[in-house]
């Protein structure tokens, strides 16, 4: 909320500074976001005399002025207004002025006539709302001085909290600035001249939904005259944001800002047979509001009506027809209490949130609906002149007295963990208008309300009962009194230590193995990244990755469907991505534009899913590699990332886990992989597993995508205790004390035979001694057939115990050999 | 044959040997010469030979000339086979010489994202403090995110929190890591220390300081005494320790779920509190909003707010990763640009 000083100053003094002011003011939670000089946007604006005004002698709609800024020679000033007369005191802008908006005011020529500045409008100096005349300035203005040192002001931005209803006003932060200082709250004289003719002669107020309307006063007024506000007026709520329409609108306005209170003025001649109801809209009801929309009328929507129709949208906006208008002469106020969950609905129905409904949405005070009918009443009357009906209809005229909320200072005490004693937390509240009454006989203490209300007996415990005042309607349970209490005291003197109390039982990170597995990853060249969870609908239908189902070994989501945002800020992000890989590609496809090819990425993330109608989320790594593995050097040739460099990464998070080498399974699915570069990794043991997918993009995939890479690879594996586990400990094996025997097979085998099958076929087939299988060479060509391949494998026998003899390690290797012979066909070469 | 002519031979031999010792030029030639002189088949064995001719009182006479000869050929070979080694080993470490001021061969360009490593940061804080790490879901149910939070449906605070639907019915995409507070207490029992990081999701238009996913670390404190001093204390030593030595404040703040609620502000880590653009010219910048938990949210938990007590904190992590590196504009960080990964090292 904007708060103009000058203004805030009617109802409070302030002596200190606006920057001390804001401190204070933020301190006891009221958080000033920002001050603004009001006005700093006038430079060499001055105050002039007309000494005398001509008509131009070439354009009939242009004056010719000369005007006394109070020294030196009177200024030549070509002015286009027609309120203008000798004698007036008015802003004039002198060459090299800046007005509002960035607008320079230079020397200029007007039609052959020079023009040495600018007489300005209330509009072009943003003071008043009148964009036609001159801003006519009291003949008391002294000449020569900076506008901005007659109307500057300092205004206030304050973060009114949503449960501070009552500080949305003046007169609320005036309240505050009194709890703050110790100054007393001065409020305005408000009383009404009423007239003989009682308003019931021209109002009739019939509320149909008195849970949705609890309190309606109403207040007529004939006669008025409508026209601009005082300049004074207007200024203020320029200043306090708001813009000036006319003299009976503002004085609505400026009353809600004044009181909090949002009050509606009709036009007295379209509120038929001078009658009022608030009703729910029936169907088929529609209504053309202020702001000209023509708006259906839902059937849980509260109204103003008469008895011919719709004249207002309760608490939000009125209605076209019945708006103030030049031939106002008769007015209806209305000033009401409206039930602030219906407000807030209908707020957001029709997507109409106005100062008026922000503030029904946060409760009203019951009282201000009277104060607030009578000070529009008033400021109408001297602002607008006519003659007020006599008397309020007011449909509750029984106001509710202060609430009681009983407290335990010690309770107080314990939850600030300050020492501050029963007597002092009394002064502190009366500082708030909480007075405290002693309280002799037990009671009930209201420690928790809907949705969960809590009371409890307060024993033998010494309580306190604060008499609430009738505007803050948030202080309901204990807390809030011992809120109310720090607030005053100042949080700051609320004493810091460390908690000295038991700690709780211990328990491993779910963060622990994922931790683990991202410095491997960036130990290992890869960069980590973080991408959306919400990703475009087609994203994933586009690169149709496959579904989990062929993978075992880890929880995987049977094949969920996809969560859809039903609100989404944009089609680009509305569905929640249940793969990461799309998502990794899109970072690949951002640095390419950016001119970065090379990218070694991986993201541990999240994936979701709709399963049995439930949501489910998962967490999975991703890797994508593409470019070159090593880039250009002087000391060493580059290289381009292929499969075997994922798969390397696979074995490292294998190993790093403690799990054996993975198993790699071809998947020759095609789209969207590479058919001939795709494989199933596994890597399982009794609480650990590893197992994805690693594979090449399939080309049509790069291209779909419009990527420069060649290749591209990419892997999802989902690894057991990635959501929360433990890393497994290190289980060491004792050191061989016996020499271990090395022997190099070269299996030849035809090419549809796969790596995999032939070492395991040799393990299988070595028996226990094995203690080691590498692959060291991989050879095609001369002299074996184009169709076969040659695997040069070492193998490591050793035993614990013993050392191996020759004719042992002999005998595993000629099973070896029998085995791959018989099962795959396979030849050794020597 | 006579010790005089045989002595004047091993004396020839010597003199001759340690001549081509002294000249030989490389240690192949100094391996020959030692097989020459002193091999089993050298001259100085050949010399020797005719030591049976000389009278059995000489023999032992020109022994040992002959072994003044030997050691002198020996430790001339050693002498010259040092010198030979130390040349052969000099030329080839010249010959190796490289110019040390290329750059070197590049190892592990790999990098951590701020944001996990954040929350990493925050995590070891607490941690020192006993606090422990819980997660929650992400797609969440509707009661949890708010209702137990005591943010009914029409409350004016639900404005706070933009919320995205799911479609399915009763879930959101939580608006905040705060229903952790509500998860936790109902599978645990006080004392708890609970750290709960995690992404969330709002309604929110992205610009420099916006986004519809952002990421929080909830902090919850439940016991029998856990008071706002308590709090305090705690936000101090995490301020110190994420932000170095600076003032901290601590103010009244507002949020449904605790009471008395808290925003927590540190001397502005641009200008140190002088005032500049980047903390609106107040000094301070907010980095948390916490607060003593409510007791309906106590209740939702399970837990007796007439015996438990304790405090709620949460806040943004790409906040604190902002202040800590300076970095200026949000949208960094879901873009995963590598030239904005790779700075952090």
């Amino acid at each position: 909320m904007r708060v103009p000083l000058s203004w805030l100053r009617d109802y409070v003094d302030i002596q200190q500074t606006p920057e001390q002011l804001a401190e204070r003011l933020t301190l006891l939670g009221m958080e000033v976001q920002g001050l603004e000089q009001w006005g700093a946007d006038w430079r060499s604006v001055v105050v002039g005399e007309l000494l005398t005004v001509e008509k131009h002698p070439r354009a009939d709609r242009l004056h010719l002025t000369t005007v006394n800024i109070g020294s030196g020679e009177p200024l030549h000033i070509v002015c286009g207004a027609n309120n203008i007369a000798p004698g007036q005191r008015v802003p004039v802008a002198l060459p090299g002025a800046v007005l509002p908006g960035d607008r320079r005011i230079e020397r200029t020529e007007k039609m052959g006539i020079a023009s040495e500045g600018m007489l300005c409008s209330g509009d072009e100096l943003h003071i008043t709302s009148d964009a036609e005349g001159i801003l006519i300035l009291p003949p008391e203005t002294t000449l020569g001085v900076q506008l901005s040192d007659l109307y500057g002001d300092v205004v206030l931005d304050v973060d009114v909290k949503p449960n501070r209803g009552d500080a949305l006003c003046l007169i609320g932060l005036a309240r505050e600035v009194a709890a703050a200082t110790g100054a007393t709250v001065r409020w305005p004289d408000i009383a009404v001249r009423e007239g003989d003719d009682p308003v019931s002669a021209h109002l009739r107020v019939e509320v149909r939904e008195p849970e949705l309307c609890t309190r309606f006063v109403g207040r007529w007024i004939s006669g008025v005259k409508i026209g601009p506000s005082p300049d004074r007026i207007q200024m203020r709520l320029q200043a306090a944001g708001m813009r000036p329409v006319s003299n009976v609108v503002d004085a609505s306005n400026y009353v809600m800002l004044e009181l909090g209170k949002p009050t509606h003025t009709f036009n007295g001649a379209a509120v038929r047979d001078g009658t009022i109801i608030v009703r729910r809209a029936t169907p088929g009801e529609s209504l053309e509001t202020l702001d000209h929309v023509q708006r259906e009328l839902t059937p849980d929507t509260l109204i103003i009506a008469d008895p011919h129709g719709p004249i207002g949208i309760a608490g939000v906006m009125g209605g076209a027809d019945s708006e103030i208008a030049d031939d106002t002469t008769d007015i209806a106020i209305e000033s009401a209490i409206f039930d602030p969950v219906s407000i807030r609905r209908t707020g957001h129905r029709y997507a109409l949130r106005s100062e008026a409904s922000l503030r029904f949405e946060k409760g009203q005070e019951f009282q201000l609906a009277r104060i607030a009918a009578d000070r529009v009443a008033q400021l109408t009357l001297a602002w607008s002149g006519g003659v007020c009906a006599r008397g309020r209809i007011d449909t509750a005229p029984d106001e509710p007295a202060a609430a009681r909320l009983a407290f335990r200072p010690a309770r107080v005490r314990k939850l600030s963990g300050a020492e501050v004693s029963a007597p002092e937390q009394r002064d502190l509240l009366r500082r708030v208008g909480v007075e405290t009454e002693e309280n002799g006989a037990s009671v009930q203490i209201q420690v928790a309300v809907a949705p969960q209300p809590l009371r409890v007996d307060a024993g033998e415990e010494e309580v306190l009962v604060a008499v609430v005042p009738t505007w803050r309607r948030d202080l309901a349970i204990e807390a809030d009194v011992a809120e109310e209490v720090a607030r005053v005291r100042g949080y700051e003197t609320t004493p810091a230590h460390l908690p000295d109390t038991l700690m709780p039982a211990y328990r491993p990170s779910p963060l622990a193995v994922r931790n683990m597995l991202r410095s491997t990853l960036a130990g290992a060249g890869l960069s980590e990244v973080v991408t959306h969870a919400l990703v475009a609908p087609e994203s994933e239908p586009r690169l149709r990755w496959p579904s989990d189902d062929d993978l075992t070994g880890v929880e995987t989501p049977e094949s969920g469907s996809l969560i859809t945002v039903t609100n989404p800020l944009s089609s680009q992000h509305s569905v929640m991505r249940r793969h990461l890989a799309a998502s990794l590609i899109d970072v690949l496809a951002l640095n390419e534009r950016q001119g970065r090819g090379d990218v070694a990425i991986f993201e541990v993330g999240k994936g979701y899913g709709r399963v049995d109608g439930r949501s489910r989320e998962w967490t999975r790594l991703g890797i994508l590699l593409s470019g070159n593995a090593q880039p250009p050097s002087w000391n060493r040739a580059d290289r381009q990332y292929d499969l075997d460099d994922a798969k390397g990464i696979v074995e490292l998070l294998a190993k790093r886990l403690g799990l054996p080498a993975p198993v790699y399974r071809a998947d020759d699915r095609g789209f969207p992989f590479h058919p001939g570069r795709a494989l199933v990794a596994t890597s399982i043991a009794d609480h650990e597993a590893v197992v994805g997918r690693v594979a090449e993009l399939h080309p049509d995939v790069l291209e779909q995508r419009d990527l420069r890479s060649q290749r591209v690879i990419v892997a999802e594996l989902a690894i057991r205790g990635l959501d929360a586990g433990v890393p497994a400990r290190v289980h060491v094996e004792p050191i061989p004390r016996f020499p271990e025997v090395e022997r190099d097979l070269a299996v030849v085998v035809g090419e549809a035979v796969d790596a995999a099958t032939v070492s395991a076929t040799i393990s299988r087939n070595a028996g226990e001694l094995l203690r080691g299988l590498r692959l060291f060479d991989l050879y095609r060509g001369a002299p074996l057939a184009a169709s076969e391949k040659s695997l040069a494998y070492r193998l490591v026998f050793g035993a614990r115990a013993r050392t191996l003899t020759e004719a042992e390690v002999d005998e595993a290797v000629a099973r070896v050999q029998a085995g791959l012979k018989s099962e795959l066909g396979a030849n050794l070469r020597s | 044959m006579d010790f005089e002519t045989l002595s004047g031979d091993l004396h020839r031999l010597r003199d001759r040997a340690l001549e081509e010792i002294a000249t030989s030029s490389d240690p192949a030639a100094l391996e020959a010469l030692q097989i020459q002189y002193l091999g089993k088949k050298g001259d100085l064995t050949a010399v020797l030979r005719g030591i049976g001719a000389l009278p059995p009182e000489d023999r032992p006479r020109v022994g040992a000339v002959a072994n003044e000869v030997g050691e002198a050929v020996k430790a001339a070979l050693a002498t010259r086979g040092a010198e030979l080694h130390g040349q052969v080993q000099a030329r080839r470490l010249a010959s190796e010489a490289v110019d040390v001021t290329l750059p070197g061969r590049t190892v592990g360009r790999g990098t951590l994202h701020p944001i996990p490593e954040t929350v990493e940061a925050i995590a070891e804080v607490f941690g020192q403090f006993g606090f422990v790490v819980y997660e929650g879901p992400e797609v969440e149910d509707d009661l949890t995110n708010f209702q137990m939070l005591n943010i009914a449906p029409d409350h004016p605070a639900r404005d706070l929190w933009d919320t995205l639907y799911v479609d399915i019915p009763g879930y959101l995409l939580r608006t905040h890591t705060s229903p952790g507070q509500i998860r936790v207490m109902q599978s645990t029992r006080p004392p708890i220390r609970a750290l709960l990081p995690g992404r969330c999701f709002r309604y929110e238009a992205v610009d420099a300081s916006h986004g519809f996913e952002f990421f929080q670390v909830e902090g919850l404190m439940v016991d029998e005494g856990t008071s706002m001093a308590d709090l305090k204390g705690l936000l101090d030593e995490f301020a110190h320790a994420l932000f170095g030595p600076r003032k901290t404040r601590f103010r009244p703040g507002y949020y449904p779920f605790t009471e008395p609620s808290v925003a927590f502000d540190v001397q502005c880590v641009v200008c140190g509190g002088a005032g500049c653009p980047a903390c609106s010219r107040t000094g301070w910048m907010t980095i948390l909003g916490a607060g003593m938990v409510h007791p309906v949210v106590l209740q939702y938990g399970g837990i007796d707010p007439e015996k438990y007590q304790g405090f709620a904190f949460g806040m943004g992590v790409e906040r604190i990763a902002n202040l800590r590196h300076a970095v200026p504009d949000l949208r960094y960080y879901l873009e995963n640009d590598l030239r904005f990964l790779e700075q952090f090292r």
